[in-house]
């Protein structure tokens, strides 16, 4: 077990894997973090030295990740809203906000457009 | 974090739509007369905040009062150009 950012990692975890559960870290700042600390990409948690583990979380706690990214996104959207420009509107309705079309299919513009996205 | 995001929007060597409108500024204890015009490609630089325009949807002219959050986006999302679908029971079958 290893622990990063309060969250126990089983040992035979991918080291990429565990960072990519986190909200807002995706494939590629995943990949740009572990090149920053010479963890090759197909390093299980177990590997990982304890100096490593340290300056992965350093690293994590700098960033936008999990509840302050989601506030972020939650923020911009809010924006949009109370300027009252065609893309707040969209998203107030909860239609999609690209130009697509709506005479059918939009489940997932009507599942996520919302000003107050969960993320 | 993701530069690119913003750099594909437009060339940079453009610069931002600039349209040439007719500003007009109001002296000190006078109304400001709104700006019409029918450049909804028009950028909303720094220098609009606090301007009354009305703006072109098609059909009619919509107000628009310019606040600080606008910068950078169009005259034109300020003015939508569709009706909104709104049902309507008909009387006679």
């Amino acid at each position: 077990m290893v622990l990063l950012l309060g969250i126990h990692f089983p040992d035979s975890k991918p080291v990429i894997k565990a960072l990519r559960s986190f909200y807002g870290i995706g494939p590629q700042i995943a990949a740009k973090i572990m090149a920053k600390h010479y963890i090759t990409p197909l390093a299980r948690m177990g590997s990982l030295e304890n100096k490593q583990v340290l300056d992965l979380t350093a690293d994590l706690t700098g960033m936008t990740i999990e509840n302050e990214a989601r506030r972020q996104l939650r923020r911009n959207i809010e924006r949009l809203r109370d300027i009252k420009c065609y893309r707040g509107m969209r998203h107030a309705l909860g239609y999609p906000v690209r130009g697509q079309q709506t005479q059918t299919q939009i489940k997932t513009a009507k599942k996520l457009n919302k000003v107050d996205r969960r993320g | 974090m993701r530069p690119t995001l913003f750099l594909c929007k437009r060339s940079v060597w453009k610069g931002p739509n600039i349209v040439p409108l007719p500003i007009v500024r109001p002296k000190p204890g006078e109304k400001q007369v709104p700006i019409r015009t029918q450049a909804r490609a028009a950028t909303i630089l720094p220098n609009f905040v606090g301007l009354k325009f009305q703006v072109h949807n098609g059909k009619i002219y919509v107000d628009v009062t310019v606040t600080e959050n606008m910068v950078g986006h169009k005259l034109g999302e300020f003015a939508p150009t569709r009706k909104p679908f709104s049902y309507k029971a008909s009387k006679n079958k």
